[in-house]
């Protein structure tokens, strides 16, 4: 456990030097809320509710679930390129397990994006986007386990974008994909109670909505109570499901790796 | 001038040869690219699923300022998006050295050693999209109106060419600039909706600063009846070649100071 909290470290120190990205990141995100505040506003000129949504809670949603969203990705592109040009071959000899540890490079990333890009930002929502404080304060503790399970889960199931590199080539058009499919599904872009019933359905049975439309709407207040402990229980099957579901297929796709030849 | 489409003929051969060598990869390429277009289309069809217009406009003559920027995007994505990675693909690793000293426009061969086929992709569901909207859209069609449609779409890539040559420039100073090319691009998801919507700042910016609002709303409103933006659109392909020259002109800047980072 030691060794990859060291490297979760690391990858912290590692992002802090690069200053660049952080700034372009940030203010790409401010620009999108902008975008958000906009639509959204206009959106609703000439009605109160949206799928029983007031305004302020739509807001609300909308700006936590992209801040959320920002967490779904995790290291898959990594470890892609590390099969691709045949450096997992070595990092396969090294005494650590590979996933673990790019999973601890990932979380290392994924607390440093808090403190320094997350909380700030959501700062900034609140004081001017007037976003909405939680309902109570236990649905603020069910909205942190939930947002952290989401995220856990995120992290797992983007290492299929590495395991799928074993035979396939491009690896941005797959994480493009990813990316579309997340967003969608995982209601960045809308919350999931304005899809039309029969996506709605499907995106029951989908992983997705256990990253960030769960845990932002235990936050608004539209999933409350027993229902709240409900989704969250799922998010806990869905985790260890997808947790096992990498490890049997990263043991299978190693095996390439041996047929291949150093 | 002859040279260089030949030359440019030759370069888009081999590019054409190394896609074909990996066919999944390219299909992999033009599907996501469909699904990341249709998750875009899909969120207003769901918006409006809920309501009827937003501030004014409906469904319909959204998905026309879509259309417009996507078919210019994707031009643009297809032919120039070498451009993305003129810092850490070229400067970086001193290849830029490399197109210096060959007696070829060094701007030309970065352009010309990359086809996106991804660019195929939006194209196509641009199309799809335009095809949807025009029937519901109560305009008239002539060859003037089919003219100056391809001329404003044209115009929408040379500005998204322009502003992305622009900031990839920086990379001479910098060594790398793609954060910046990042941050400035998401600034494009704006022009795809009314401009009415947002304060003067943002609207100032979009049309004085970065003009992305000259690659789709303002073009594209030039088409909507009674939209009032009509006497701003025509000016579109006006933009497109001040910006343009703009661009280049700093880019031959840029070339002038630039130093090798050795090797």
């Amino acid at each position: 456990m030691r060794k990859y909290w060291e490297m979760a470290k690391s990858q912290i120190q590692l992002d802090t030097a690069y200053t660049a990205w952080y700034w372009a990141r940030s203010a790409s995100i401010i620009m999108r809320m902008l975008i958000i505040y906009a639509f959204w506003h206009a959106v609703y000129e000439n009605r109160t509710t949206i799928s029983d949504m007031p305004l302020d809670t739509m807001i609300t949603y909308i700006v936590l679930a992209t801040l959320l969203g920002n967490y779904v990705s995790g290291v898959g592109g990594q470890l892609a390129n590390q099969v691709r040009d045949g450096s997992v071959a070595i990092e396969l000899m090294r005494p650590y397990n590979l996933l673990d540890k790019l999973v601890a490079l990932d979380l290392g990333s994924k607390i440093s994006g808090t403190i320094r890009e997350t909380f700030p930002l959501l700062l900034v929502a609140f004081l001017f986007l007037h976003i909405n404080s939680p309902t109570s304060w236990l649905s603020l503790l069910l909205f942190i386990i939930s947002a952290l399970l989401g995220i856990f889960i995120g992290t797992q199931l983007d290492l299929i974008i590495g395991i799928l590199a074993f035979w396939l080539h491009y690896v941005w058009g797959l994480r493009v994909l990813r990316d579309a499919i997340l967003a969608f599904f995982s209601g960045v872009l809308v919350p999931i109670t304005m899809f039309p019933s029969w996506l709605q359905m499907v995106s029951n049975f989908l992983p997705f909505q256990s990253m960030v439309y769960v845990p932002v709407a235990i936050y608004t207040g539209q999933i409350e109570g027993i229902a709240a402990l409900q989704a969250i229980a799922i998010q806990l099957v869905w985790l260890v499901v997808i947790i096992v579901g990498i490890r049997l297929a990263w043991s299978f796709a190693i095996r390439k790796v041996t047929i291949f030849g150093g | 001038m002859r040279r260089y489409s030949k030359l440019y003929w030759q370069y888009f051969k081999a590019r054409i040869k190394v896609m074909m060598e990996y066919r999944v990869d390219f299909l992999i390429g033009v599907m996501s690219v469909l699904f990341v277009q249709g998750t875009s289309i899909l969120f207003i069809a769901l918006v409006f699923h809920n309501v009827d217009t937003i501030h004014g406009w409906t469904f319909y003559q959204l998905l026309f300022i879509f259309a417009v920027a996507m078919l210019g995007r994707s031009l643009e994505h297809t032919f120039f998006d070498n451009l993305w990675t003129l810092g850490w693909q070229y400067i970086r690793p001193g290849n830029f050295d490399r197109l210096l000293v060959r007696p070829v426009n060094p701007l030309f061969q970065i352009i010309a050693e990359r086809v996106q086929q991804d660019g195929v992709g939006s194209f196509l569901v641009g199309i799809i999209v335009l095809f949807t909207a025009i029937p519901h859209l109560e305009l008239h069609w002539g060859i003037a109106e089919v003219m100056l449609l391809i001329v404003m779409i044209i115009s929408s890539a040379a500005i998204f060419l322009a502003v992305n040559l622009f900031f990839a420039t920086l990379s001479f100073w910098m060594v790398d600039s793609l954060p910046v090319m990042y941050a400035v691009q998401g600034m494009n998801d704006f022009a795809r909706y009314p401009m009415q919507i947002y304060g003067k700042g943002v609207r100032f910016v979009l049309t004085w600063i970065i003009p992305y609002g000259f690659t789709a709303f303002y073009p594209a409103a030039l088409f909507l009846d009674g939209s009032g933006f009509r006497s701003i659109g025509i000016w579109t392909p006006v933009v497109a070649i001040v910006t343009l020259s703009i661009a280049l002109l700093f880019w031959k800047r840029g070339l002038r100071s630039f130093v090798s980072t050795g090797n």
